[in-house]
């Protein structure tokens, strides 16, 4: 098991900065994800790690090695790529082959390892098929055994799911991360995907135009973003904005208790995420603000309303369909002072 | 193989490759009797004798009239049958396709061998040019195809529908819709068959008619019994002429042709 | 693409009408005729006379001038196909996978011959390699050589020319494979452990074998018909079966034995060609 340092990475193509000096520790089995929007960095980083692109500037240690200038096959990586890159020539047991091979382990371990991580990928049987026989969940998973069979330092997944259908990335998303788990192997995932960042990750790292926007668990990054442009990326939200009062915020929903020493008459805004809000009849006499459903939209699970609060200010609210509300219909809107989260002042 | 390497080899095949061509280019400004190398002194004397020369003048003009009738039938076949193989083939395409490129796929001189038994068999015979230009019209096809069935690759067939949709009728939808998006395949694959047809040979040497000569059979009887640089001249006067269509179209016009 | 396939009665099939009627009567129809041709009596003064015979195969296949020639013609095929593939591979690799700048005009100069008539061609090759041509004359004045290298009226010359005329024939398919060789598979390799040279051995090297098999199959099968460069280069001393066919048909009028000659040709290639793609058969091809 390994841990990855990286320090002051920077990588330059002529144009300003692709990835611009970030920094990032990742601990020994720890899965850690890069997400951002394309253009963002995340894949050039992977590149830089796996050893496809030099860095112009900065350091990149596995256990404390500055690894750098080792080139890529020395780097002791194993890659998953986004379009799989199986050989095509190959069966999937030459596919899995390869890569003992060229560590020059002997014939009979080579088959003991491969029936081993067939095994664990569920494809024993397969061993003798073309990657074109294959469905394309079947050919991800040989993909990931051949990066896991060399017993990698390291494993880099670059954007695997994407070529998968919806269903299909799910079951992927939790095999992947179960898989994680069990071989315990550092691992760096990239995706655009910010459902997929947050199941499968210890730690999530933000990234938009070639800097780290926000690094941390799951939970951090959704309930606490670091600023608007992290909250608007991970799901959805609403803006709430309010002017700082003695320590409150007034907002559309009332008061909203504030730390931070923000000084009195700035105009702050607040992330809401939707589910965070809830929706209450207007005969309930509950404590909520008034407001009118302008439209609704049922996905089974769950219902996404769009409602105009008195003020005219609209707000998106996600929630069960226990009780449902009609287009038109006066509603009460509630939601906790806790679920509000300032993103900073309001330019 | 190093990066440096690499480039000096491919640079030395490139030379290989343009080494003849050269050659015949510099050899036609020779200014003495034979070909010598180098030159002894440089001047235009065999052009001014090949531009004289009725015979070869008589060839370049048969090659033109020959490659401009070619370009003309082949281009209207051509068209026709790129558009049934890209909307209207079906489970034919295949077949339609192999077909289609058999010219290209099968040897020319067995082909010219062909056509040669089939038009005395048939009694058309070779007194008339109907079989050279049949045989170059077969041998220009598969290129006229290429070009035009390339171009409708990226055309998408709900532009046609949307048209119909919109009340055009098939000959209105061809005319304001499909002409006007595929024209650069089809005036890429006129000129390429231009090209070929002013340059074939062996079809040429063995269906012409008497006092039928295109340029190239010309060229080629001369070669067998003279050795003066007037056979360069033509030559260089041809290449020229390729090029030029080549550069037109390429780089004035903006077509991109497909060769293969 | 194809979503709407043959509809509407006979209107789209207007449109293929001439091309299937101009392959169907003027190259289907004559092909088959050769075969017919073939077993028709050798005529006097006219090119056949009625009547057939197996008497045109017969001919073949009791003078060994013929076989012989047949074998040469093969033996100057196997090397040309040959010496194209190891010339024109690393061409192919760089203009694939090369840098951008280079590589357009390279695409360009491995085209450009193929817009010069092949007379042309081979009319700059006896240029170059006759006994008074640039070659010898050079290396005699520079005391390289006393008298002239035999490069011209032998099968070495008829090779060369043919290597030059088509060497694009084997680059462009070579190159269209790699291009279709997705680049992140080399990676895949460089990251299970490869160096790039292995990658390139192990990976792109089999991954370009459609390509390799496309250009020699066309490089052999133009090269045993050429006509204009064996017969401009060989001169009246080295045949090629393609030509003594040609000047069997033109010179000497012997039609029927002519068409057997030329079918014995075609077969033995076609035989070769079949041999070759059942030896480099790809399973992981669909």
């Amino acid at each position: 098991m390994t841990e990855v340092s990286i320090e002051k990475l920077t990588k330059d193509y002529g144009q300003g900065p692709a990835v611009n000096a970030i920094s990032l520790k990742i601990a020994e089995g720890e899965f850690i994800s890069l997400l951002g929007p394309s253009g963002c960095g995340k894949t050039t980083t992977l590149k830089m790690i796996a050893g496809f692109e030099d860095a112009t500037a900065g350091a990149i240690r596995f256990d404390g090695r500055d690894v750098v200038h080792v080139p890529v096959e020395k780097r002791d990586i194993g890659m998953v790529f986004q379009n799989y890159a199986l050989f095509p020539h190959m069966t999937v047991e030459q596919n899995l082959a390869f890569g003992l091979e060229m560590r020059k382990i002997p014939k009979p371990q080579i088959r003991e390892k491969i029936a081993k991580v067939l095994d664990m990928v569920q494809l024993a049987g397969y061993a003798e098929r073309y990657p074109r026989q294959l469905s394309g969940g079947q050919q991800q998973r040989v993909a990931l055994a051949r990066a896991l069979v060399i017993e990698p330092k390291i494993l880099l997944l670059d954007e695997p799911l994407a070529n998968l259908d919806a269903k299909l990335r799910e079951e992927m998303r939790v095999f992947i991360r179960d898989l994680q788990r069990r071989v315990g192997i550092t691992t760096v995932y990239v995706t655009h995907d910010q459902a997929e960042a947050m199941t499968m990750s210890d730690r999530v790292v933000v990234m938009f135009g070639g800097r780290i926007a926000q690094m941390g668990t799951p939970s951090d990054i959704y309930e606490r973003p670091a600023n608007l442009e992290v909250a608007e990326f991970v799901g959805q939200v609403n803006i709430v904005r309010g002017k700082v009062g003695g320590g409150m915020v007034s907002t559309a929903f009332g008061d909203v208790p504030v730390t931070g020493g923000h000084a009195d008459g700035t105009e702050l805004m607040l992330a809401l995420r939707p589910e965070a809000v809830e929706l209450l009849p207007v005969n309930s006499g509950a404590a909520g603000v008034p407001a009118k459903v302008l439209s609704s939209y049922y996905s089974g699970s769950l219902v996404d309303y769009r409602l105009e609060l008195a003020g005219g200010a609209t707000v998106n609210v996600q929630t069960f369909p226990r009780t449902r509300f009609a287009d038109g219909e006066q509603v009460l809107v509630h939601a906790p002072a806790e679920r509000f989260w300032p993103l900073g002042s309001a330019a | 193989m190093s990066k440096p390497f690499l480039t000096l080899y491919c640079l030395i095949i490139y030379a290989f490759l343009l080494a003849p061509i050269a050659v015949v280019v510099i050899a036609s400004f020779n200014s003495g009797a034979f070909l010598t190398f180098p030159p002894q002194g440089y001047s235009f004397r065999w052009y001014v004798v090949f531009f004289n020369n009725e015979v070869f003048m008589r060839a370049i003009r048969t090659s033109l009239g020959i490659a401009a009738i070619t370009m003309v039938i082949s281009g209207i076949i051509g068209t026709m049958a790129a558009m049934f193989y890209v909307s209207h083939a079906g489970r034919l395409k295949e077949t339609v396709r192999i077909a289609m490129l058999a010219p290209l796929l099968l040897p020319e001189v067995l082909t010219a061998i062909a056509l040669l038994f089939f038009v005395y068999s048939v009694g058309i015979g070779t007194q008339t040019m109907f079989g050279m230009v049949v045989g170059h019209v077969l041998i220009t096809l598969p290129f006229m195809f290429i070009n035009v069935s390339a171009s409708m690759e990226s055309y998408d067939p709900s532009w046609s529908m949307a048209a119909q949709s919109l009340g055009a009728g098939r000959f209105t939808r061809f005319r304001r819709i499909m002409l006007p998006l595929i024209k650069p395949g089809v005036i890429g694959g006129c000129l390429f068959a231009f090209i070929i047809s002013f340059d074939v040979f062996t079809i040429s040497f063995l269906l012409k008619g008497v006092g039928m000569s295109t340029l190239p059979i010309q060229l080629f009887d001369y070669l067998r019994t003279n050795f003066t640089p007037e056979a360069a001249a033509v030559s260089t006067c041809s290449i020229v002429l390729t090029m030029a269509v080549v550069v037109i179209s390429e780089k004035v016009l903006g077509l991109r042709i497909h060769r293969f | 693409m194809n979503a709407a396939p043959a509809k509407k009665g006979l209107g789209p099939l207007l449109l293929i009408a001439p091309a299937a009627v101009l392959i169907g009567v003027f190259l289907v129809l004559p092909y088959l005729n050769i075969v017919v041709m073939s077993f028709r009596m050798p005529g006097q003064g006219t090119p056949y006379a009625p009547g057939f015979t197996f008497g045109n195969y017969g001919k073949f296949f009791a003078d060994s001038f013929y076989i012989m020639q047949v074998v040469n013609t093969l033996w100057i095929g196997f090397l040309t196909t040959f010496l194209c593939l190891v010339l024109g591979y690393p061409v192919a690799w760089q203009l694939a996978r090369g840098n951008s700048a280079f590589r357009a005009l390279g695409y360009a100069l491995v085209l450009s011959p193929l817009l010069v008539g092949i007379v042309i061609r081979s009319y700059g090759w006896t240029i170059l390699l006759g006994n008074n041509g640039i070659i010898n004359r050079t290396l005699s004045s520079w005391g390289v050589i006393d008298g002239p290298l035999p490069l011209m009226y032998n099968a070495l010359g008829i090779i060369i020319a043919l290597v030059h005329v088509f060497l694009p024939f084997m680059i462009l398919p070579i190159m269209s494979a790699i291009q279709g060789i997705d680049p992140s598979l080399e990676l895949a390799a460089r990251s299970l452990g490869a160096s790039k040279l292995t990658a390139f051995r192990r990976i792109t090297l089999p991954l370009s074998l459609p390509g390799m098999q496309a250009g020699c199959i066309l490089v052999f099968v133009l090269s045993l018909s050429a006509y204009v460069t064996p017969s401009l280069i060989g001169g009246l001393r080295v045949k090629t079966m393609a030509v003594t066919v040609v000047d069997a048909l033109i010179d000497t009028f012997q039609w029927p034995f002519g068409s057997a000659m030329a079918l014995m040709l075609s077969v033995t290639g076609a035989v070769v060609v079949i041999i070759f793609g059942r030896l480099t058969v790809m399973k992981w091809k669909a």
